[in-house]
């Protein structure tokens, strides 16, 4: 075999691995069988829960930022949309002055109450985007301030406590969590391959011109997948509230990053038209392996973001190289 | 790529039979300490006497940081569980959030000591270590009044709130409020303003404060991390000036950081309320200690703190966290 040949075999598995829908896989794999022999305690079956109980409010809300992002938008108010619902929720059926305290109806009005706010605000981010056309990063820029700034004012800053147990199944029981957790990624998964709403999508990424001239309802297909995502910002919240048994209205603050990094990883692209819950999943999972190990093995906070933000580059650094390979520029 | 999946799966495998335990073959304590931020001067040294105390007693320190985020401090607590820590030192986000991770550190039957900021006792056993904030504010405001009765004339007042989900915070407006209720005769408040422990936030409330009553001139902040926003509003106003000197806005805080300790040298300000970092640091791990050795640990140890103003600042200055670490 020549030089030339074999430089021309490289190349070619290079490009197999990097466009392969497999490759963040691979990585956690890669990951886990590094980071076993050194990091203590990292594949102890309690381990193994703990980073299953991490995972599940953060795949639940990138699984809706993903509908989002196929599109060829955005949502940066989906940490703002987890703690109003927070709130929101945990305020309705307080045991310490809620409207529904005791009230056989608290469990259900409290999460119907999350739902509807993380519907709403993604209702109202969509019509803006969709309707009026505005860019969806300034949109949702403006939501997240207006309504983390609603959630911090309307508690004074205090987290809401004293919750009836019912609302904090969802979030207290890992098991629980992995049940409503998968059942949402599933069903946005069946809703972007199985259906015409999930063709919709990606052809709005894809080219939305070209899309509208093929009779896609544009506006009601932008409009649904930020509806969404702003839903599963309001599951994402139920599963948080339950998790730390308190409504807050930090909630979620310092997630973005972990959230939209999540999504890009896996391999959803940032330009639109391309994406999967599935490797959502996985950039969920890597994401959360790097966290979860790196502090095991007891490395400073700086170390652990910048080792985060490192990888996150080179996520969006493949996602380029994904994108001029397929259209060959 | 079969191959790559397949060779993978197999060195998971092989790491996961040969993954070792947390406990070090030296027999060592190991201590976990958990800090909701680094993001003030107070909690870097906090965290910093913390390291040294342990160091000093030849314990391993395992540290994690949330960024205020309560559920990744609850990942981190469960961390330290799976560790099998010896011992746990938490800053608790709040005081209602952390419950779930106290539960979990109390399920593993792991001593855990809250530092510097305590959580309900909502069925959760810990032991607290925390300054006295009701009185050190107090003991700082009342000084502050003793500063403002010698001028002779009556005062209007501006008080920095933190954030009142903290319970320290409110501990400080509460201890502001109990020393104003009696000289309501020469103090008048006349501004209350909310920061959420945000340096934006504080200094654009100190500046619509200041132009709604320009004539404000008695200032307690509820920590001194905030004093550089206070002093960038109080120039904008033209009103930053010396003790002693004509307009001066009788100034005080609480922490005892360096920003204060150059503002008293540089003599701008009158008095902060000092937090005994190192009091707490050494409190906090002998507390651990004592609870593993089985000794009876109080649930709850008070570090005093002391007030410092111009009259006693060289003789205290050994014990302000914040002169210590400006002379470093």
């Amino acid at each position: 075999m020549t030089q030339t040949q074999s430089t021309r075999r490289s190349v070619r598995i290079l490009r197999r691995i990097v466009a392969s829908e497999y490759l963040v896989l691979f990585l956690c794999l890669a990951w886990f069988a590094v980071l076993a022999p050194v990091a203590p305690g990292f594949a102890t079956p309690r381990n193994l829960t703990n980073i299953l109980a991490a995972l599940l409010p953060l795949l639940v809300v990138a699984t809706g930022q993903t509908m989002v992002l196929i599109t060829g938008g955005i949502d940066l108010s989906v940490t703002s949309i987890i703690a109003l619902a927070s709130v929101a929720g945990s305020a309705l059926v307080t045991g310490a002055g809620g409207l529904l305290d005791a009230s056989p109806l608290a469990v259900p009005a409290g999460i119907l109450t999350m739902l509807a706010v993380g519907a709403g605000v993604g209702l109202l981010n969509g019509t803006c985007v969709a309707i009026l056309r505005m860019p969806p990063f300034m949109v949702t820029l403006a939501t997240m301030m207006f309504f983390s700034g609603l959630a911090i004012w309307s508690t004074q800053s205090r987290s809401i406590h004293d919750l009836p147990p019912g609302l904090l199944l969802a979030g207290g029981n890992v098991w629980i969590s992995a049940a409503v957790a998968l059942t949402v990624a599933l069903a946005a998964h069946l809703v972007l391959r199985r259906t015409l709403l999930g063709r919709w999508i990606h052809a709005a990424g894809q080219n939305p011109k070209a899309a509208l001239v093929s009779g896609v309802p544009l506006q009601r297909t932008l409009i649904l997948s930020y509806l969404i995502c702003g839903l599963a910002a309001g599951v994402a919240a139920l599963l948080i509230t339950g998790r730390l048994e308190t409504g807050s209205p930090v909630h979620g603050r310092s997630q973005l990053l972990d959230i939209i990094g999540a999504v890009v990883i896996g391999g959803t692209s940032l330009y639109g038209g391309r994406g999967a819950v599935a490797w959502t999943a996985g950039g969920v999972l890597f994401l959360t392996l790097i966290d979860n190990s790196l502090n095991l093995l007891s490395l400073s906070h700086f170390a652990i973001m910048m080792v985060k933000g490192a990888v996150i580059l080179f996520a969006a650094f493949l996602d380029t190289l994904r994108s001029r390979l397929t259209t060959g520029t | 790529m079969k191959r790559i999946a397949l060779f993978c799966l197999c060195a998971a495998a092989l790491a996961t039979n040969t993954c070792r335990s947390a406990k070090n073959d030296a027999g060592k304590l190991t201590v976990g300490v958990a800090f909701e931020t680094l993001q003030t001067e107070y909690w870097v040294a906090g965290f910093e006497a913390i390291k040294a105390e342990l160091a000093k007693r030849n314990i391993i320190a395992l540290e994690a940081i949330s960024d205020s985020d309560a559920n990744r401090q609850l990942q981190q607590v469960q961390n330290f569980v799976t560790l099998g820590v010896d011992g746990i030192i938490l800053v608790p986000k709040d005081a209602k959030t952390s419950i779930p991770a106290i539960r979990a550190a109390n399920k593993a039957g792991i001593p855990i000591v809250l530092f510097n900021r305590v959580a309900e006792r909502a069925g959760v056993d810990f032991v607290g270590v925390q300054a006295d904030n009701f009185a050190l504010a107090k003991g700082t405001v009342e000084f502050m009044i003793e500063q403002a009765r010698q001028t002779g004339s009556p005062h209007k007042a501006l008080v920095v709130l933190g954030d009142l989900g903290d319970l320290n915070a409110i501990g400080r407006r509460d201890g502001f409020e109990a020393a104003i209720e009696n000289h309501r005769d020469i103090i008048e408040v006349v501004a209350r303003v909310p920061s959420e422990w945000n340096q934006e936030k504080a200094q654009a409330g100190v500046v619509n404060a200041l132009q709604a009553h320009p004539d404000i001139s008695f200032l307690f902040t509820s920590s001194d991390f905030l004093l550089p926003s206070i002093v960038s509003a109080l120039k904008a106003s033209g009103k930053f000036h010396r003790i002693g000197e004509p307009g001066h806005v009788i100034l005080g805080g609480f922490d005892g950081d360096a920003t204060a300790w150059s503002l008293m040298q540089d003599g701008y300000l009158d008095a902060t309320g000092v937090q005994d970092v190192y009091f707490e640091a050494e409190a906090s791990v002998q507390a651990l200690i004592d609870s593993l050795e089985g000794r009876d640990v109080p649930e709850l140890i008070r570090d005093p703190g002391f007030v410092i103003h111009q009259g006693n600042m060289h003789d205290l200055a050994d014990r302000m966290w914040g002169a210590v670490i400006s002379r470093r």
